[in-house]
């Protein structure tokens, strides 16, 4: 029955090309501009660490004061961590793996004469850093947890700045300026943008490129680094004391929890750590207010994707309706007029639903061409979404997902245009139309 | 007049159409909605990028540098003014940034114990000739003078600093209007002392008030070796580009340990600041286009799909003495009662749009002349795209009536 109603659609669509044409081509748009900007959604609120993001938290505490109150347009101070927290947390040592983190932006001097200094991004970190995220090393590997006790002035490259610095050779053992000091490589690592960048403080651009260095945080803090992120200050600290300071936040803090207990084993620590801290007096608000996200979770909480493209997407939905409403009237238009035709073959014996299943075929096949229109216009979308000045405009391609997803949603669309004109069309009363005829 | 008394046998028509008018009236308020708050968002951004900083933004240009390296390299910010104001057509060289770049931001407080807080401002801080290099107008009092700014040397925390503040900030901040000779503080200790008032001087360039609330600071700068911003104005827009050229060679000629990273002209700092903002209007824009082009492709579907249902009546009243004009006029007629219709809804909906993106996306209030120019311009769309359907209505000739279906 499927393949003689798939004919029938078929040669009712050919005899009337316009509408047909015109029925493709608004589902086509509607469901192209729909989903340029739910890829667009789609690829900015994606696992940035595919298999481990599962197993990553980051611990959140509330060192700040009763009546510190949030500026309208600043930053949630509580977001980041302050020195002697992230220290006491790593020392704990109640995660498989903890880190402690923040970037910097350092000026390199290259060495070699025809290099002129530039400056790069990179990461201060302590030692369990590359083996939480997993991160794979060309050449040598990471520092060890007395390095991190002693800041040693170690670094290790990311592969595009070695390969910059040192060309081809083994940049393990060489040794590099950042800033007014010398560092000494201890390994390379393959380079390694997870997009969103979930780990960098919130103030900065978070779909952008590698970092390409990443050196003990315990050097940065004596050398006194430049950081790129927030520092936010609720005591009268200054410039000088603020990275050791206890009412100073700036620092990232992740995590590793395998199980679900160590989970919530994690989670109870904190609160007891706030609940301690707030007995020595130095936290003021509720222990309750301590709080482990997971990667996830986090990313949803940090609100990454901007108001324009939010805005935009529900734009192209609006859209994808008008679309749809469009169809409905033509459809409606379409099998009324067909009254006669189907009143012949409800008196021949086809019942309500075989009407209802022949006509549902026919709005699916109208889905079906649309999907692919749909699939060029949203490639036309993308591709002018990536002439965009904005960070996240290189990810916006589609995958294999959003491609069959496209396809669904087309038919889904056309489908349900075609419920109400279906619907209306096989409750003609036969006998009223072949009287006419 | 004849149109007049079309109009009843007209509604009695649609009315054995409910469901498809019905639709078509909800596709025409949507549009209408999304129409109009479209353009108003727009047309807000392309007004927004039109805004000026109030600086002499067409002849300022600013050489991105890092700062001189190496200890054989000594540079000192004063030679580098020296060599800048060398250049051909410089009239005025500084150390220091222009608006839209990195302006450091900062509260302002009347009192020294920082208890009353009036706000944040802009805060442009430089060498000597700031103000000169931005070309800022003064409106009341005095500019800053290299004879009375203090030294960068004998800077201490307690010291008062002269400041030129803008007139929207000496409003808010004085409304009485003595803000000339004022003193403010601003998170240091310093108290701030406004010598003159500028006309204008936007840190960024936001919509929002406060983007007109700024100060500019001078240091008088000697040995003293940095990095950050040098900015150059020159006497002829047209020559920017190569005194630009020439001046960030100088520097590097100067010194040859200097490092520059890159120089652009204010106009390119505008034009990078908005890149974003526009390309998104861009798309909404092209989003727009798409709906009406569909809306209208609806719309003339249908009407060409209710003249070929037609035929027979149209030939029948052609048959009873109606003319071509009649038939043509009858569907405009439908067109613009069924548009007409859905601009009245669309208006509802418009407003309730602009009432969730005013919500969500802080835009401001719909104002009505933008609903009435939506509902114009799909009074237009309607007409036009049921033209071609109306015409070969009226081409239907009168035999049509007496053939049988």
């Amino acid at each position: 029955m499927f393949g003689y109603y798939l004919d029938l659609a078929w040669r009712s669509l050919k005899r009337t090309p316009i509408l047909t044409g015109l029925m493709v081509l608004a589902i086509g748009l509607g469901i192209g501009a729909s989903m340029t900007m739910l890829t667009v959604l789609h690829v900015m609120t994606d696992d940035p660490l595919p298999g481990r993001s599962a197993q990553l938290y980051t611990p959140h505490l509330d060192p700040l004061p009763l009546d510190h109150k949030r500026r309208g347009d600043g930053p949630d101070a509580s977001d980041n961590l302050t020195w002697p927290d992230a220290m006491a947390l790593l020392k704990a040592h109640r995660a498989t793996r903890q880190a402690a983190m923040a970037g910097g932006s350092l000026l390199v001097r290259p060495g070699r004469t025809d290099l002129r200094p530039f400056y790069v991004d990179g990461r201060y970190a302590t030692a369990d850093f590359f083996a939480m995220f997993g991160m794979s090393f060309e050449h040598g590997s990471g520092w060890g947890a007395a390095d991190d006790a002693a800041g040693a002035r170690v670094v290790v490259l990311g592969e595009t700045l070695a390969r910059k610095l040192f060309g081809g050779a083994d940049a393990v053992g060489r040794t590099v300026r950042l800033g007014d000091s010398d560092f000494r490589v201890t390994g390379v690592v393959a380079d390694w943008a997870p997009q969103p960048m979930f780990y960098a403080d919130a103030s900065v651009k978070r779909y952008s490129d590698a970092d390409q260095f990443f050196l003990p945080l315990s050097a940065a803090v004596d050398l006194k680094l430049d950081v790129n992120g927030n520092f936010s200050s609720w005591g009268q600290d200054h410039a000088e004391t603020r990275m050791t300071s206890p009412t100073t936040t700036w620092l990232q803090f992740w995590a590793q929890l395998d199980t679900p207990m160590q989970v919530a084993a994690y989670r109870q620590y904190l609160a007891d750590y706030s609940a301690q801290q707030k007995a020595l007096g130095r936290f003021q608000r509720p222990p309750a207010n301590a709080k482990l996200y997971g990667l996830m979770d986090w990313l949803a909480h940090e609100n990454l994707v901007p108001n324009d493209v939010r805005l935009q997407l529900w734009l192209a939905l609006g859209f994808l309706f008008v679309c749809m409403l469009n169809i409905v009237a033509l459809l409606l238009a379409k099998f009324l007029r067909r009254s006669g035709e189907i009143s012949v073959r409800r008196a021949l014996g086809a019942g309500r639903r075989d009407i209802f299943v022949q006509l549902g075929i026919e709005s699916a096949l109208i889905g079906v061409a649309g999907g692919a229109l749909g699939l060029l216009v949203a490639q036309l979308g993308l591709w002018s979404i990536r002439q965009r000045p904005d960070d996240y405009a290189h990810l916006a391609q589609m995958d294999g997902a959003m491609l069959l997803g496209t396809l669904v949603l087309a038919v889904l669309a056309s489908v349900l245009a075609g419920l109400l004109p279906a619907w209306r069309a096989c409750r003609v009363a036969p006998a009223l139309q072949l009287k006419g005829v | 007049m004849r149109i007049l008394f079309q109009i009843r046998p007209i509604l009695a028509a649609l009315r054995s159409h409910k469901t498809a008018v019905m639709l078509l009236m909800l596709e025409i308020a949507l549009t209408m909605a999304v129409l109009g708050n479209l353009v108003f968002v727009v047309y807000g951004t392309v007004q927004r990028s039109r805004v000026p900083t109030g600086v002499d933004e067409s002849r300022i240009g600013v050489i991105q540098s890092i700062g001189v390296i190496g200890t054989a390299n000594s540079g000192t910010i004063e030679n580098d003014l020296a060599v800048l104001q060398a250049v051909p057509d410089v009239v005025a060289a500084t150390y220091g940034g222009p608006p839209l770049w990195f302006t450091q931001r900062d509260s302002v407080f009347l009192d020294p114990s920082h208890g009353h807080k009036l706000g944040r401002v802009y805060e442009f801080q430089g060498s000597q000739g700031l103000s000169r290099t931005l070309g800022a107008r003064i409106v009341h009092g005095v500019d800053l003078d290299d004879n009375e700014i203090p030294a960068v040397t004998r800077y201490t925390p307690t010291m008062e600093i002269p400041v030129l503040m803008t007139k929207a900030l000496g409003q808010h901040l004085f409304p009485d209007g003595r803000a000339l000779g004022g003193v403010i503080y601003d998170s240091g200790n310093n108290p701030l002392r406004v010598v003159g008032i500028v006309d204008h001087l936007r840190g960024s360039i936001t919509g929002s008030p406060d983007d007109d609330w700024s100060i500019v600071t001078e240091f008088m700068y000697g040995h003293q070796d940095g990095g950050g911003g040098f900015m150059i104005r020159v006497r002829d827009a047209a020559q920017l580009p190569e005194a630009l050229r020439a001046a960030a060679a100088a520097l590097q000629k100067a010194n040859p340990g200097h490092v520059s990273n890159k120089t652009f002209t204010m106009a390119e700092l505008r034009a990078d600041y908005f890149k974003s903002d526009l390309a998104s209007g861009r798309m909404l824009v092209a989003i727009l286009l798409i709906l009406l082009v569909v809306t209208a492709l609806g719309v003339s579907g249908l009407a060409s799909f209710w003249v070929q249902q037609r035929r027979r009546q149209i030939g029948m009243r052609r048959a009873l003495g109606a003319t071509r004009r009649d038939i043509l006029r009858y569907f405009q007629a439908e067109n613009f009662l069924i548009v007409s219709g859905g601009v009245l809804l669309g208006a509802v909906f418009a407003y309730a749009l602009n009432l969730f993106l005013m919500r969500r996306f802080e835009l401001a209030h719909l104002p009505a002349h933008y609903l009435l120019a939506g509902a114009v311009v799909l009074w237009l769309l309607g007409q036009l795209a049921v033209l071609g359907p109306a015409l070969r209505a009226s081409a239907v000739p009168p035999v049509v009536a007496t053939r049988s279906v």
